[in-house]
C-alpha cells in the first residue's frame, strides 16, 4: 500500500514549521521536507533535530528549484548532512554541472519537469538525464506529466520505463500557469488511468494547494485512487513491448 | 511558443526528401491560441524561404496554423474537412517535430486513444482478432480520398504537374496507406498466443494498446513496411521487388531532370515519354509486389489484407 503525505511546501510555503504542526493533526505516513529556494536548506537542516518527525515512515527532502552555479557545490554539501535514508527530491534543469552531484547520485529523485522548462519532461528527455545520474532515482510528478500530455500515454510509458527507479509521486492538478492546485475531476479521471501502474512501494506526495479543511478531502481522493488494481512490471509486461 | 510545436510532413517526415521536394509544414497548437501565432507562422515560411526551399503547395492545407481541437474532436462527420482529414491522417502516418515536440506527441497520443477507446469492437473478449477498426477504417478512407483528389487536381490545375502527382500517387501515397494498414495489423500479429492477446486488449489496458500503436506510427513507413513484411509477409522475393521498386522510384525523383519532365508532362505526351514509361513500370512492379503479398491468403498480412482492407 502507498504511504500517503503532504509536501509542507503545498500547506505552507516557505514555513515548514508551520506545515508541520498543522499536518501533525492527520494520520500520514509520508512527508516531504520543502526548500524551494536556497536561502530556505540551511535553516531548515539545522532544525531537524527540532522537527517532530516521529510519525512519518517516509521522508523525503525536496532540494532548490534552482541556483546559481556558484551555489551548486555548497548546496550539494548541505544535502549531504541530511539522513540518507531521506530523498532528495531534485528537479534536473537546475543541474549546472551531473559530476558535483556524484557524491550523493544514489540519494536523488528526478522529477519529470512541466512544460515551462526545456528538459527533463519525457521518457527521452529523462533518458538523457539518468546517462548522467545512472544510480538516481525518481519522484515522478503525474501532475506534470498530464500537463505534458493530456493522453497520459506518456505517464504511462514513464510508470513502465522507470517503474525501478520511481521512490516516489508528486499529485496535484496543474494549471495552466503551471502552479498546483487542488486536483479536479478531470485530473482525478486521467491520473485513475495510470494508477494501476504506480509501484506500491512509492510514497505519495501531494503538492496540491489546499487550506487545512481539504487537506483530508483531498488525501482521501488519492487514496481512492490508489485501492484501484494494480500492475507490478514484470519481464513478461516489458516483452509485449 | 509553448503548446506549439512546428511539425513536417511529406518526404522530409518519410526521410525520402531530396532537394526537388516542397517542405509540407504546419504549426500545430494545443493549447491557448494567441494572435501571435501567425507572425510564428510567417516567419518559419520566410525562414524555409531563406532556405532556398520549396514552400508547400497551393492548396493552403500546409504552410500554416493547424488547432489541435478539430484533429481530435472532428473525426467524421460534415466538420472533418478534406484539409482536415489529410492534416489528420498524416499527422499519424507522416509527420516529425522540429524542435520541441510536446504539442505535438500530446496530438497524436490523443487521437490514438480517441480511435482506440471508442472503437467497441475491439475492446469485446469475443473479438479475438485485434485490430483496431475505427483507425483502419480512417487510414482507408484517406487512401480513397488522395485518389479522388488526385482526380479532383487534374480537373483543376489543367493537367499541371499530373504526371508527378500520378506517380507519387502510385508510390509514395499507396506506401504510407500500406504502413497505417501495417499498423493496424500490427497490433492484432505481435502477439500470437490469443490468450495473451486477449488479456493484453482490455480498455483498462487502452494506454498500454495505445503505446503499442504509438510505436509502430513513430517509425517511417518504409522501416514500420520492412519490419513488418520481413517478419509477417512471406514471399521473399516479392518484398524484395517491393522495396527495389520503391528504391528506383526515390532515384527517379532526386535526378532534378527526370523530376522536371515528369512535372512538364501532357497527358497526351504520357504514352510516348520514356520517364513517364519507366516510372510507369516501376510503379507496376511494386503494385504487383504488394499485390501478391497483400492479396495472398499465404501469409499473416494477406489475410488480414483480405478480411479488412477490402470491404
Amino acid at each position: 500500500m502507498n504511504r500517503i503525505g503532504y509536501s509542507t511546501g503545498a500547506i505552507a510555503l516557505g514555513d515548514f514549521a508551520k506545515a508541520i504542526t498543522l499536518l501533525a493533526e492527520h494520520n500520514f505516513q509520508a512527508i516531504e521536507l520543502s526548500a524551494l529556494r536556497i536561502e530556505e536548506v540551511e535553516p531548515l537542516i539545522e532544525s531537524l533535530p527540532r522537527l517532530d518527525l516521529g510519525n512519518y515512515t517516509y521522508i523525503s527532502f525536496h532540494a532548490p528549484s534552482a541556483f546559481g552555479e556558484h551555489e551548486e557545490e555548497y548546496l550539494v554539501k548541505l544535502l549531504s548532512q541530511l539522513p540518507d535514508s531521506w530523498p532528495i527530491v531534485l528537479h534536473p534543469d537546475a543541474i549546472h554541472r551531473f559530476d558535483r552531484w556524484t557524491a550523493i547520485a544514489g540519494r536523488l529523485a528526478i522529477e519529470n519537469m512541466d512544460q515551462r522548462k526545456n528538459t527533463g519532461r519525457s521518457v527521452r528527455e529523462l533518458q538523457e538525464i539518468f546517462k548522467h545520474l545512472p544510480n538516481s532515482r525518481m519522484c515522478l510528478d503525474l501532475g506534470h506529466a498530464r500537463q505534458i500530455d493530456s493522453s497520459m500515454i506518456e505517464a504511462y510509458l514513464l510508470l513502465k520505463i522507470f517503474s525501478s527507479r520511481i521512490v516516489q509521486l508528486h499529485m496535484s492538478e496543474v494549471d495552466t500557469q503551471s502552479r498546483h492546485a487542488v486536483i479536479s475531476r478531470a485530473a482525478e479521471m486521467a491520473f485513475a488511468q495510470v494508477s494501476r501502474f504506480i509501484p506500491s512501494s512509492a510514497a505519495v506526495i501531494l503538492e496540491s494547494r489546499v487550506n487545512e479543511r481539504e487537506i483530508d478531502n483531498e488525501a482521501e481522493k488519492v487514496q481512492a485512487m490508489l485501492s484501484l488494481a494494480r500492475v507490478e512490471w514484470g519481464p513478461a509486461s516489458l516483452a509485449t513491448h | 511558443m509553448p503548446d506549439t510545436s512546428l511539425v513536417v510532413f511529406g518526404s522530409l517526415a518519410r526521410e525520402e526528401f531530396n532537394p526537388g521536394s516542397d517542405v509540407d509544414w504546419t504549426l500545430l497548437v494545443d493549447g491557448f491560441t494567441v494572435p501571435e501565432h501567425i507572425f510564428v507562422a510567417r516567419q518559419i515560411g520566410e525562414e524555409l524561404k531563406n532556405l532556398c526551399l520549396n514552400p508547400p503547395g497551393v492548396t493552403g492545407t500546409f504552410g500554416n496554423i493547424t488547432s489541435s481541437h478539430n484533429l481530435v474532436h472532428c473525426i467524421g462527420g460534415e466538420d472533418d474537412t478534406n484539409a482536415n482529414t489529410t492534416r489528420r491522417s498524416l499527422l499519424l502516418l507522416e509527420s516529425r517535430p522540429i524542435g520541441d515536440s510536446q504539442a505535438f506527441t500530446r496530438v497524436r497520443n490523443n487521437l490514438l486513444r480517441r480511435y482506440l477507446e471508442e472503437d467497441l469492437g475491439l475492446w469485446k473478449a469475443s473479438t479475438t482478432q485485434k485490430v483496431p477498426h475505427f483507425l483502419l477504417n480512417d487510414f482507408a478512407r484517406y487512401w480513397r480520398t488522395m485518389a479522388v483528389d488526385f482526380a479532383d487536381k487534374q480537373h483543376d490545375r489543367f493537367h499541371e504537374g499530373f504526371a508527378l502527382r500520378n506517380i507519387k500517387l502510385r508510390m509514395s501515397r499507396k506506401l504510407i496507406y500500406i504502413s497505417g494498414l501495417l499498423a493496424c495489423f500490427r497490433c492484432h500479429l505481435e502477439m500470437e498466443d490469443e490468450g495473451q492477446r486477449l488479456r493484453f486488449f482490455t480498455k483498462e489496458n487502452s494506454l498500454e494498446v495505445a503505446a503499442l500503436l504509438r510505436g509502430f506510427l513513430d517509425k517511417t513507413p518504409l522501416d514500420l513496411c520492412a519490419e513488418s513484411l520481413f517478419r509477417f509477409g512471406g514471399h521473399e522475393k516479392q518484398v524484395m521487388d517491393f522495396f527495389s521498386a520503391y528504391d528506383e522510384f526515390l532515384g527517379i525523383l532526386s535526378d532534378d531532370s527526370k523530376r522536371q519532365v515528369l512535372k512538364n508532362l501532357r497527358p497526351e505526351q504520357l504514352e510516348s515519354d520514356s520517364g513517364y514509361c519507366e516510372a510507369r513500370k516501376i510503379s507496376h512492379k511494386f503494385r504487383q509486389a504488394a499485390d501478391e503479398i497483400f492479396l495472398s491468403s499465404d501469409n499473416e498480412i494477406g489475410k488480414l489484407t483480405i478480411k479488412y482492407g477490402v470491404f
